[in-house]
Formats: C-alpha cells, structure tokens, sequence
C-alpha cells in the first residue's frame, strides 16, 4: 500500500510513514519509513550530528497503527493515551530504513492497545506500547 | 476471603502495578473506578485485558464493563459466572 495520505490525515512534516508492506486490520501492520537528511527536523536535532528524535520513532508507531483499522482515519478523532515500556536501544540516523512493525493487544470503550518496535536491517531501535483513543 | 475473589484482587494489583498494595486493602464493595480505587479508563482496558488471560473470560463492551467492574465482589461474580471451566 504506497497511497498513505488517502488512510492518514497527516500531512508534511509529519506524515511518518512511507510504506504499508504489510497490513491485517485489527491485528498487525507492517511500514516503513525511510529517513533522508531533507528531514525538517533534523536541521536542530543536532546541529553536526543528525538523530531522529526519539519521540518521533513513538509517533511513527503510533502512526503505522492507524492502519490497524480497516477505514481511513480522516475526520476520525484519535489521540495518544498512553506510552508505556519505552526502550530505545540505539538512534535512528539519516539513510535508515526503519521497519515499524505494530500489533493490536486488545480494545475496550474506544482504548486500543498496540505493542510496536522500530527496527533498521534486523537491529531494535526502539520498542514500546502505545495506548490510544478513539472518540 | 474466596478464593476466586482472592485471585481477582491480586490480578487487579499485578496488572495495573499497584505496589505495596496487599489483596486484603481491596475492599470487596468499594467502586473499581471513580471514588474507590480510583480506576480510569486505561485501567479498564488493562483489566479487560488481565481478566481474559488469566481467567479466560471477555468483557465485550462498555455495558458489560459497566456491570463487572461495580465491584471487586461484582467482578469476581462476573467471573465465576461465565468462566468455562
């Protein structure tokens, strides 16, 4: 799935996802991002030594999930509820294609539980949980 | 203290991290949510969670949500009833 803009409601600069590999609505989605040093936010994050922030590998997990759900996610109402067991192991860094993969733990009243990990070439970046809410 | 109810109490506090807390400081009438332990909605999808692993048994919306979680002695009613053993 390459059409990501149709799914997400986010747009430049914070579109964090390029590819949709592989994807079981309401079990496990597979993405991609692939981070250029033409990355808004790199210019200041540092200055001479470019790192993805880490919030930002949380965001593109967060943003991976959005297509746990079978419907396009525009005019959906979802927020970030909860970041819980964040572990970040090593940075990602410009050139990197980082490997989101999610999966759906479980929903209740509108919560939805997503464990996630951030991957580049078989190596973890980052691994964390994400709780979030639809209203 | 049933054992049953016992196991409810301390599934509640292993899931939600309540350390320190001991399963007799969980009275069996005080409301999960609001003014007794003081739940809010994050936790009631950890519950949602702990009780259909450890017990098996699915709480399938908000109106069954509503009704199993009056109580630790409602829980652990809501249990015993549609637990499959």
């Amino acid at each position: 799935m390459t059409d990501i803009p149709a799914h997400l409601p986010h747009r430049y600069p914070f579109l964090l996802v390029d590819r949709v590999l592989e994807r079981e609505p309401g079990r496990s989605v597979v993405a991609e991002k692939l981070v250029t040093n033409g990355e808004p936010y790199l210019q200041g994050h540092f200055e001479g030594r470019p790192i993805v922030p880490g919030v930002l590998l949380l965001e593109m997990l967060a943003q991976a999930g959005g297509f746990l759900e079978a419907d396009s996610l525009h005019g959906a109402a979802i927020f970030l509820a909860a970041v819980q067991d964040a572990r970040f192991k090593a940075p990602a860094l410009p050139g990197d294609r980082l490997r989101l993969e999610v999966q759906a733990e479980g929903a209740f009243a509108g919560l939805l539980k997503i464990k996630g990990m951030v991957s580049c070439e078989g190596r973890e970046l980052c691994t964390a949980t994400l709780l979030v809410k639809r209203l | 203290m049933s054992d049953l109810k016992l196991r409810v109490k301390e599934m509640i506090i292993e899931r939600l991290k309540l350390e320190g807390m001991a399963p007799e400081q969980i009275l069996d009438d005080a409301p999960l949510f609001g003014d007794g332990l003081g739940l809010d909605s994050i936790d009631a999808l950890e519950l949602v969670l702990g009780i259909e692993q450890v017990f098996g048994v699915k709480i399938e919306d908000e109106a069954a949500g509503m009704k199993a979680f009056k109580s630790v002695q409602a829980l652990t009613d809501f249990i015993a009833e549609h637990a499959k053993v």
